[in-house]
């Protein structure tokens, strides 16, 4: 999808609208909530057991190329010494729901370390972001 | 130096998630027994905010009855679940007489 022109981002904002239905307040209205109702946001998005779902998807699943270039980066950064595997669950966790939901298992593990390289100003956003343009005109070039 | 050994009835402490945990919601209050010693390690509430060599101690495998774990489960009585937590989310229980089906 194209985001260069105006019709672009009006059907961007429609797919957010879609795929990010999280409940939104006006403002920062209401001023309290309830205890529940805390409880229930404060509740840590990893920890599912007892939560209705199903049915399982059991089928097995062949790593896909960038899957395992996602797995051998985060393992490489665990190797010196940036992050270890708790705290990429712990940046899984702080993605929140809608994403951490919405995204891929290494999709997740991707936007952690991501983040956390950019937290940690091992990589700056802006040098990130050319990166990916870069690569996005070389893949184009390709195709 | 383990604070329990195995055999030991625990229950979880019932303390308010934040943000990361490894101590799931469902066992918290909950009783079992210990039923294996871990080697100590840096406990998740260090090693997730990157404090890698932070505070270590011994973690246990503990065993809980389902039906303590779930009140609507359906499964069989003798159905267990086990789990690890390191030592600080861990108190004797109450009842220290070892519960019924457990071990």
């Amino acid at each position: 999808m194209t985001k260069s022109s105006p019709s672009g981002y009006t059907s961007l904002l429609q797919s957010i609208r879609a795929h990010a239905p999280g409940e939104h307040q006006g403002a920062d209205l209401p001023l309290r909530i309830s205890q529940e109702r805390a409880e229930a946001m404060l509740h840590v998005v990893h920890d599912l057991g007892g939560q209705p779902d199903g049915p399982l998807d059991k089928s097995l699943h062949t790593p896909a190329y960038w899957e395992k270039c996602t797995h051998s980066t985060a393992e490489c950064l665990a190797w010196r010494g940036v992050w270890v595997a708790e705290e990429r669950r712990r940046r899984e966790n702080d993605l929140g729901e809608t994403i951490y939901f919405g995204t891929p298992y290494y999709a997740r593990w991707l936007l952690a370390a991501t983040k956390m390289l950019i937290d940690k100003g091992l990589i700056t956003p802006d040098e990130l972001l050319e990166k990916m343009e870069e690569v996005r005109h070389r893949e184009e070039g390709a195709a | 130096m383990s604070k329990f050994n195995v055999g030991d009835r625990v229950t979880i402490r019932d303390l308010p998630p934040l943000f990361h945990t490894r101590t799931q919601g469902y066992t918290r209050g909950r009783t079992g027994v210990v039923v294996a010693l871990r080697p100590e390690w840096v406990i998740p509430e260090d090693e997730a905010w990157g404090r890698y060599e932070g505070r270590r101690e011994p973690f246990y495998m503990v065993r809980f009855n389902q039906r303590d774990l779930w009140p609507d489960y359906g499964g069989v009585a003798i159905d267990t679940l086990e789990t690890e937590f390191s030592e600080r989310w861990l108190e004797p229980a109450a009842n220290a007489s070892p519960a019924a089906g457990n071990g």
